[in-house]
């Protein structure tokens, strides 16, 4: 009887309070949080968001070999959802029949058009892509180099290390762009030997942070207990380096984009015969500069006055800045967060 | 510091022999394009043979022989300072840099004064008065200026003149801009030519490194007004211009140094950009019209001795950076 009641009614002990995680602030939160830390990372971000935007576009056709830009990943890309007309589209004056060289913005023509008569925003959109895909494989190319050279450099220091380093000295004593230059030259002009290029210039800077945070986490006691229990050199530095420096990587890989996408637009303004003619900023801009008879001096320019090609300066200049702002702001943020102490450049 | 500067130079010279090697590697990536590219712009001998202009190319460029042979001749021609003669205008490559050597170390070390000119008394104010409305306007205007890459604002800069104030720079070689060596003319220097060609693109790039040398050169302000010694100053009753200009601009000032010798590299660069928009007749400029005609002697060359001069100026900013502050010792 008694243990039927027992069991019937068992005693009733208080429920323990239920454990409450603390509520995982959610992405809103957390943007905003980003936002009121950090409001030039924000504004970068912003524009880098708007980028990605403007490089997006519909998938034509299935997997085919991978040709920058317009097959990123193997697809290839129609026309970006931003642009209104196709890059090449060629537009003519209702009344006259002529090609409109140089329009004025308008509500058919938001920034104008070129001297072919082709649709400034549209050109700028097509541009976008090209500047972010190159400077995407650019990177990844300077990243996986870079990354390899500094962590087996930094690793195995003692004469290997010396003789990588000198040969990554002279690498660096070049001026960027005049190897740059003398790259596009070899090679027919091609986007691959543009991104391959501007990776290559990349590689150094790269290793040199890497294998700077590597020298660093190579006596930390972890790699020790590695090398203990047996683990091979090869197995050491991936498994048990690579995890450890992945913050700097992806800082060094964000700030890179930048710097990247302006030396494509300074290469594609200096040299445009040789760098591919699909729509560029770089192009774009060159395209103007020689507008200007660059002489003779005091020579009046009246001819130039109310040509409207200072609208194609503007957004192709403009486009420029921004994006580079726009990289290097967000790249600096994020640099602030994941790890303040390195230092780039 | 002997025995550093010796082991240093010795140092130096193995990474101006993997300089030069790769330069030579590059050169040989894709020969077959390379000589078709110029056999299209040379006149063939024969033209009945249309391998004529391109085993012409190829003996020019020294193609015909083994690589090993090449390599052998192309080291032996450096140790002479023989970079060969252009193809277009046949002038002698080391003779050529030299010529054209002046415009553009002018316009460098111009850039450069700019730049401390601008980037010093704003990094001044900007650190000594942090967190003020001054401090804000003047780091937003250098963020801006960081932005803008040097040829986008050179565009806008001459694009500017030309049409509000009906103004380009002249049209000049660089035997009337810069007799260096002196020429045979006799006709000295042309100031006032020079001035109009050097102020703009000075200006333009002199800004954009005027804004990297001055968020520097504020951030090691705040740093070392915090010191004790500028404390001291400060307690001791010295005036606020002596305790900033001389306590504390200073120490200051020594790792701008470093940053400035950096940038060389970058100026190099820019420089490049900058003499072939506003045709400043420098190396630069002679550099990119090379490329448009597949001059390859002349990049080659161009590529070498700059890369050899960044190398050693390097060198010279340590030993100076050495001789400013004599905490530093170099092992």
């Amino acid at each position: 009887m008694q243990a039927e009641d027992q069991q019937a009614q068992p005693v009733v002990i208080a429920a323990p309070q239920e454990w409450t995680l603390p509520k995982r602030p959610s992405v809103a939160a957390n943007l905003w949080k980003f936002t009121r830390r950090k409001p030039l990372g924000a504004f970068g971000m912003l524009i880098v968001i708007t980028m990605l935007a403007m490089t997006l576009g519909t998938p034509k056709t299935a997997f085919g070999a991978p040709e920058l830009p317009s097959r990123p990943l193997g697809f290839e890309l129609g026309k970006p959802w931003l642009a209104r007309y196709d890059a090449e589209a060629i537009f003519r004056d209702a009344n006259t029949g002529r090609i409109a060289r140089y329009n004025e913005p308008s509500a058919t023509h938001w920034l104008g058009t070129d001297k072919g008569g082709r649709d400034t925003y549209s050109r700028m959109v097509f541009a976008a892509r090209r500047s972010l895909f190159i400077g995407l494989w650019a990177l990844m190319f300077a990243t996986v180099v870079g990354t390899a050279v500094g962590v087996v450099s930094a690793y195995f220091r003692g004469w290997l290390d010396t003789i990588v380093q000198r040969i990554m000295d002279a690498f660096q004593a070049f001026p960027a762009l005049l190897i740059l230059i003398l790259l596009v030259s070899l090679r027919p002009p091609s986007l691959t030997i543009l991104a391959f290029g501007l990776g290559f210039v990349g590689v150094t800077s790269v290793q040199r942070i890497v294998r700077g945070v590597v020298l660093s986490t190579r006596e930390q006691p972890f790699v020790e207990a590695a090398r203990v229990i047996g683990a091979t050199d090869l197995r050491t530095m991936v498994f048990h380096i690579l995890p450890n420096i992945m913050a700097p990587i992806i800082v060094v890989f964000s700030i890179g984009l930048g710097a990247v996408i302006l030396a494509e637009a300074a290469l594609a303004f200096i040299a445009p015969q040789r760098v591919p003619q699909d729509p560029s900023w770089g192009i774009m801009l060159q395209q103007t500069r020689d507008a200007i008879p660059p002489f003779p001096p005091f020579a009046s320019f009246t001819i130039l006055e109310g040509k409207p090609e200072g609208y194609h300066t503007l957004a192709a200049g403009g486009a420029i800045a921004l994006a580079v702002l726009g990289f290097n702001l967000a790249g600096d943020a994020l640099r602030d967060v994941l790890d303040p102490r390195l230092r780039v450049g | 510091m002997q025995q550093y500067i010796l082991r240093r130079v010795l140092l130096n010279l193995v990474v101006i022999y993997f300089v030069a090697t790769l330069v030579f590697l590059l050169l040989r990536i894709d020969t077959n394009y390379v000589v078709t590219q110029r056999a299209g712009q040379t006149q063939s001998t024969d033209q009945r043979d249309p391998d004529a202009a391109k085993r012409l190319v190829r003996k020019d460029l020294g193609l015909d022989k083994p690589i090993l042979q090449q390599y052998w001749i192309y080291l032996g021609d450096l140790a002479q300072l023989d970079l060969g003669e252009s193809f277009q205008a046949k002038d002698d490559v080391m003779e050529e840099i030299g010529n054209r050597l002046g415009p553009s170390l002018e316009l460098g070390l111009l850039q450069i004064m700019v730049a401390l000119v601008v980037a010093v008394p704003i990094g001044i104010v900007s650190a000594i008065r942090q967190d003020s409305i001054v401090d804000y306007v003047l780091r937003f205007v250098s963020i801006a200026f960081l932005g803008i890459p040097v040829f986008v604002l050179a565009v806008f800069v001459l694009r500017g003149s030309a049409i509000w104030l009906n103004y380009t720079p002249p049209l000049t070689t660089y035997k009337d801009l810069f007799p260096f060596p002196p020429f045979e003319t006799g006709r000295g220097v042309d100031i006032w030519t020079n001035l109009q060609i050097m102020f703009m693109p000075a200006l333009v790039g002199g800004l954009g490194t005027g804004a990297i040398i001055m968020r520097f050169l504020r951030s090691q302000m705040l740093e070392v007004m915090r010191q004790d010694y500028v404390r001291t100053a400060w307690a001791k009753g010295l005036r606020e211009r002596v305790v900033i200009l001389r306590h504390a601009l200073k120490n200051a000032l020594i790792p701008v140094l470093t940053v400035v010798g950096l940038l060389l590299g970058t100026i190099v660069s820019g420089n490049v950009i900058l003499e072939s928009i506003f045709n400043v007749p420098g190396i630069g400029l002679w550099v990119v019209n090379a490329i448009g005609n597949l001059d390859y002697p002349v990049v080659q060359g161009v590529v070498l001795v700059v890369a050899v001069t960044l190398v050693f100026v390097n060198l010279m900013v340590d030993i100076t950076y050495a001789w400013l502050d004599p905490r530093i010792r170099y092992g």
